[in-house]
């Protein structure tokens, strides 16, 4: 559930179709984001849950699987 | 009466902060009926202020926020790390549709970022630009970008074109503005690799008035109406015009004043003067538009005044009446239908 809602926050910032991004999905490699695209989606996330990313944790972010983790262990 | 525009305005932000904000505030509503402020601060600070004027006061009302984003912080961490700011509470009010523009005089980097992120940008905009107007000796144009995206690629500038244009027709009401692209010479094949790689793009162009090169020295001239270059480039233009314009006006006033003969003409030629430079005041044309946002963002100047705080709300009103976002929308829209036609 995480992973599809992550998928339209991250479709949605970044212009980009649902079906291109896959967990294993970078997103700076694969999907073009530069840091300020990265931070619109955390922000998107921590809405969408009703969570909040530590900096330090938000940093390590590379994949769309890494966003999913986290998103999982500040829910928990 | 016409619709009314609600305006969110920082009153924490900028070297003259709280005081002159207020000010402007007040002289806005007391200039027009159709616009609503909402100030957002320390509440308890902006009372003060208030109390100082007599003012239609249905048409302000206070959003309180506790915390200040300073000018030297970070801004993604002072965006992330002060949700009770006076730029943060002010973005989302523009985000929840509560307000249709925000206005600042605080921290830039808070604001372009804060913009594209809490605010967001219009689908299918690349990225948003900063675009102030720039006085000149035939009138006004628009510098696009000088601040926002210091790393432009030629699919930027390009929609920087068509938002500028769109800007210069709409608010400033400059039919079929002229285009140019900041560069080193007249010809098409001077340049850095970013200009070269746009300038066919902006020729190829057929929703703008593109006239190619134009050189920084022509600039002051009012050769073109959108001045299209990336954020850096254009920073270092709005800086040295203000810092050459500021020390010449120094020199002369120095030189009028050097002895008594030179005095007794200044007095003659004040007057006169006087209007000339009124002409070359900035804060006569208010702030910064972020284009290609979501809702109207305005950045002024770090040092405005009562009336460039003033001019800035009251340019939100024409950006609305305009509807601009939604020509933008349209502008690039149709750009990425003609992209993939040509795929």
């Amino acid at each position: 559930m995480e992973f599809e809602k992550l998928q339209d926050i991250i479709a949605d910032v970044l212009n980009v179709q649902k079906e291109e991004i896959k967990p294993e999905t970078t997103f700076v490699d694969d999907l073009g984001a530069d840091s300020l695209d990265i931070f619109q989606i955390i922000m998107g996330i921590e809405e969408e849950f009703d969570i909040e990313i530590d900096n330090d944790e938000a940093e390590k972010i590379v994949t769309v699987q890494d966003a999913v983790d986290q998103i999982k262990k500040a829910v928990e | 009466m016409s619709e009314i525009t609600r305006v969110a305005l920082d009153a924490m932000g900028g070297d003259n902060a709280p005081v002159e904000i207020v000010k402007g505030a007040v002289e806005a509503v007391q200039k027009r009926k159709d616009i609503q402020i909402l100030l957002t601060g320390q509440e308890g600070v902006i009372r003060n202020e208030l109390a100082k004027y007599t003012y239609p006061e249905d048409q302000i009302r206070i959003v309180n926020a506790t915390e200040i984003i300073e000018t030297a912080e970070p801004p993604v961490k002072a965006i992330r790390g002060k949700k009770d700011s006076s730029i943060v509470v002010a973005m989302k009010l523009v985000k929840n549709g509560e307000a249709d523009a925000f206005v600042s005089a605080g921290s830039t980097g808070a604001v372009l970022v804060g913009g594209q992120v809490l605010v967001g940008r219009i689908k299918g905009v690349e990225r948003p630009p900063l675009a102030p107007l720039f006085p000149t000796l035939t009138g006004v144009s628009l510098l696009i970008d000088c601040g926002a995206n210091v790393d432009a690629r030629p699919s930027h500038l390009v929609q920087f074109a068509k938002m500028g244009s769109i800007y210069m027709e709409s608010v400033m009401g400059k039919k079929n503005p002229t285009v140019g692209i900041v560069n080193i010479g007249a010809e098409e094949e001077k340049g850095n690799a970013l200009v070269k790689e746009t300038f066919p793009l902006l020729k190829a162009c057929k929703d703008i008035n593109f006239v190619g090169s134009v050189e920084a020295r022509e600039i002051p001239y009012g050769k073109v109406d959108v001045i299209v270059c990336e954020a850096f480039v254009g920073n270092v233009i709005l800086k040295l015009y203000e810092g050459v314009g500021g020390a010449l006006i120094k020199k002369v006033k120095e030189g009028m004043m050097s002895s008594l003969r030179s005095k007794i003409g200044a007095l003659l030629v004040k007057p006169a003067l006087k209007a000339t430079l009124k002409d070359f005041d900035a804060s006569e044309y208010g702030g910064a538009p972020l284009l290609g946002l979501k809702g109207l963002v305005v950045k002024t100047h770090g040092s405005s005044t009562s009336t460039e705080v003033c001019n800035s709300i009251i340019q939100c009103v024409t950006f609305k009446e305009q509807k601009i976002n939604e020509k933008i929308k349209a502008a690039i829209q149709e750009t990425q239908e003609e992209n993939k036609e040509s795929e």
